[in-house]
């Protein structure tokens, strides 16, 4: 069956081309036994294991390598000496310094969540404008060249964070890299069951004589995307991590017919 | 820049670019400015309030003008005689925000032959040739130079009236300019002795004032803290630019921007072409005659327009001269049958920017129509009718909203704290056009899409495009056209020792930063197969590297080379 499907995947890999918008996140890891300072700009659309931002013609400016070394037990305040209150330390609340970058403090954190997967999106824009008002370079533009560096680290983490906490898809990616699990985008598809499928909706956008058509795939594809998200709840939640990368094929798939269909309305 | 020693300051752009000192306790309150294609304004933060500065006329508009007259050119901002009079004599140079940073292949310059100084194309990709008329002899100049002889007239006004020095600004800028034109203002600013602290889209400078006001209302526990969306339309006299904003707490976050070069400008020009139809035959040659009829023919057109916002019919009655007379009755609907095409096109961006912005219109709390054609009935109605409201936000001033804008802007970057908390504002931009690269058949590849949060950067994959090519070209272009052709060209560097392989094999990595202070660099680097370090050394280039003349270097670029040294976007796996 699999051989019968091989001229699909000629096909396939011309109409499922893509722009890899996704990002991915293996480099998180790698940032511990990185020999380079850890960027500032977590969030690129990697496709290659060549580590761009480790280039040292390039890390001069932007980092500060500072935070691997440190521990959370008495983290002070590089300004006014204050010990900081818990763990959590962007923004120094008795002197209103911004912080050096610490990647240790994952997402959740920065928005003050519990580390799983259903979390409440509605609150997340709130928190990010409150820390966007702490930590965003424009505000600092009369202190120090340190801090101001600081600032544009902590809110390009910041805007990351919230993008990919907000982004269902997104989000499941980067719970798994927490957990120690890569998510290879690159990946051959080799579940028959789901090439043909995926073909087949292609196909229908493909072949969609007008927006309701489109309108309509579109909505069955939300309810899929929203079937895989749950499923990948429960998975994670079990720690099923098979299954769970299994949703998250799934979830790719179906948000880029998603997108195909955008560009087409 | 062509004649001999002018009349104003010169300042290095080494001198007025990179440093920020803050030295002093008292740090410097960068005023606002909104240089607009038809007024300009100038505001700043007074320690309680934004406050408009008036000239010696005590006019808060100032016509954005310059007038060359023996060798010392004037502007708007001091000048004693009308603009219409000076208009009909050819030397008065005007629109020059719509002009700046543009090649003599731009439609928008095309358009502009019929302004009354010259404006010749000799469409090569250079820049315009342009003169004002001064004692029968054409002189040459150039959008920077008039902005900048404005700029100085502007800063004098102010130092006047602030009685200090005055060094930063944060200006408005059109949401379609360009990276190239940005730094044409800037150069303008620098030649007059400014400091550009910040560049903010018009609406977004619209958007801060609405952060503040908002906060207010909080403040004053009229509204609720929760989060609002708002579109802003804004529409001046020479660019329709259009944000939806989601504001809390002070901030605002751009959720996006549209623009376009369509503004009051077009609609004017549209009008004179109906009023008469062969005018740009009869007006080709330039003469004194011809340059004073045009400028008539403006003048009571634009009076005709201004009296349709409030009348349904205008009667229209003026004498250009080599008897040529136009009388006639124009109503609304002509008006808006002859501008149809410019209206669409202002509802197609409120729909792009509301589709970018993820927002549906009942989501959208506040509608802020602002700029001088706002005033127009037609574009009023149909701001709300897309929106399926039935009145528009009321708390601002049309015409002052972008400049009270800069104005904060200016203060809060200043570092400017206010007691009341009404400096407590940040806006969160995003990139107005997708940033990116050349690849095979002058296709465009965007690296850094429209409408991305920055600070921000992004990384692409690319490939050789033939067997054992050795050099790759990477050519920067910002715009959002499918061909590299409808884009604005930034830049171009080349990356040379690639190892020979076949072709599809060096991956190409291409990535793309812009940092908080808006400054975009572009880096390219090299890997083979199987290696995780760079073959060769990864190449950084601040953007953009152009200078004028760039519409040639495209052109001169694939005629030399061709595919030779082409890119390829790297196919994705299934």
């Amino acid at each position: 069956m699999w051989k019968s499907k091989v001229w699909n995947l000629t096909l396939l890999s011309t109409i499922l081309r893509r722009r890899p918008t996704l990002l991915s996140i293996s480099h998180f890891q790698s940032n511990s036994t990185s020999p380079f300072p850890s960027p500032s700009f977590s969030t690129i659309s990697r496709i290659s294991n060549f580590d761009f931002l480790g280039n040292p013609s390039f890390s001069g400016k932007t980092f500060c390598s500072e935070s691997a070394e440190k521990s959370h037990v008495h983290v002070r305040c590089w300004s006014c000496g204050n010990v900081a209150n818990g763990s959590l330390f962007l923004f120094c609340d008795s002197c209103r310094s911004i912080q050096p970058l610490d990647q240790s403090v994952d997402y959740f954190q920065i928005f003050g969540l519990e580390r799983k997967y259903d979390i409440g999106v509605e609150n997340l824009e709130g928190k990010y404008k409150d820390w966007q008002k702490k930590l965003h370079p424009d505000l600092v533009h009369s202190k120090s060249e340190k801090e101001r560096g600081f600032a544009a680290e902590q809110s390009a983490r910041v805007i990351d964070a919230y993008r990919t906490l907000s982004k269902p898809l997104l989000r499941a990616i980067y719970i798994m890299s927490l957990e120690g699990v890569d998510v290879d985008e690159e990946e051959t598809l080799s579940d028959p069951e789901l090439l043909s499928e995926i073909l087949e909706i292609r196909e229908a956008v493909e072949e969609a004589a007008d927006s309701q058509e489109l309108n309509q795939i579109q909505s069955q594809m939300q309810e899929k995307l929203d079937h895989w998200s749950n499923s990948f709840a429960n998975a994670f939640q079990c720690r099923k991590f098979e299954e769970a990368l299994n949703s998250i094929r799934r979830m790719t798939y179906y948000q880029r017919v998603n997108e195909e269909i955008v560009k087409k309305l | 820049m062509g004649m001999a020693e002018p009349a104003y300051t010169v300042a290095s752009d080494s001198e007025t670019t990179g440093e920020e000192k803050s030295s002093s306790a008292f740090p410097e309150i960068a005023i606002g400015i909104d240089v607009g294609t038809s007024k300009c304004s100038v505001a700043v933060w007074n320690g309680s309030e934004v406050e408009l500065l008036k000239n010696n006329r005590n006019q808060k508009m100032m016509r954005s003008y310059v007038t060359f007259k023996d060798d010392i050119p004037s502007g708007g901002v001091s000048n004693q005689l009308s603009h219409e009079n000076e208009m009909l004599s050819g030397a008065a140079i005007f629109n020059m925000k719509r002009l700046i940073g543009r090649v003599d292949t731009d439609p928008v310059v095309h358009s502009s032959k019929n302004l009354p100084f010259l404006v010749q194309t000799l469409d090569i990709g250079v820049r315009p040739f342009i003169a004002a008329l001064v004692n029968n002899v054409w002189r040459s100049t150039t959008p920077e130079e008039v902005l900048a002889i404005f700029l100085v007239e502007l800063k004098a006004m102010a130092e006047v009236q602030l009685k200090r020095p005055i060094r930063n600004v944060v200006l408005t800028i059109p949401v379609s300019f360009s990276r190239f034109q940005v730094t044409r203002i800037e150069r303008a600013c620098a030649m007059a002795g400014l400091h550009v602290l910040r560049l903010m889209p018009e609406p977004t400078a619209v958007a801060l004032l609405y952060a503040q006001q908002q906060q207010q209302a909080v403040h004053e526990n009229i509204g609720g803290a929760s989060e609002k969306i708002a579109l802003i339309f804004n529409m001046g006299a020479g660019y329709c630019d259009i944000a939806v904003t989601a504001t809390a707490g002070g901030v605002s976050q751009i959720k996006a921007l549209a623009g376009s070069t369509i503004g009051g400008e077009e609609i004017l020009q549209n009008m004179m072409r109906y009023l008469l139809p062969d005018s740009e035959i009869l007006f080709s040659n330039h003469g004194i005659n011809e340059i004073k009829s045009m400028g008539l023919l403006r003048v009571a057109t634009q009076d005709a327009i201004y009296k349709l916002s409030s009348q349904t019919s205008v009667q229209i009655d003026v004498d250009l001269g080599n008897e040529l007379k136009i009388c006639k009755v124009v109503d609304r609907e002509e008006f808006e049958e002859v501008n149809r095409k410019v209206f669409e096109k202002c509802e197609s961006l409120i729909m792009q920017c509301l589709h970018d912005a993820k927002v549906e219109t009942k989501d959208v709390a506040d509608i802020i129509a602002v700029g001088g054609c706002s005033y127009i009935p037609k574009i009023r109605n149909l701001v709300m009718s897309i929106c399926k409201r039935q009145e528009l936000y009321k708390g601002m001033n049309p015409l002052e909203a972008a400049v009270c804008g800069a104005a904060l802007e200016g203060a809060v970057a200043s570092g400017i704290s206010d007691p009341f908390g009404s400096l407590d504002l940040l806006t969160i931009q995003v990139t107005p056009l997708a940033i990116g690269i050349r690849v095979e058949e002058n296709n465009f590849v965007p690296i850094i899409p429209r409408n991305t949060t920055m600070p921000t950067r992004k990384e692409l994959s690319f490939t050789t495009f033939r067997d054992n090519q050795i050099e790759v070209l990477i050519v920067v272009y910002e715009g959002e056209g499918e061909k590299v052709g409808k884009n604005h060209l930034l830049g171009y560097f080349k990356i040379m020792g690639i190892p020979p392989a076949p072709k599809g094999v060096p991956e190409i990595n291409v990535c793309m930063d812009i940092d908080a202070s808006n400054v975009l660099r572009v880096l390219a680097g090299v890997v083979l197969p199987g290696s995780r370090h760079p073959a060769i050394p990864v190449m950084e280039v601040r953007m953009p590297t152009v200078d004028d003349g760039h519409g040639w270097c495209a052109e001169a670029l694939d005629r030399t080379y061709g595919s030779a040294l082409d890119l390829v976007t790297v196919q994705k796996k299934i």
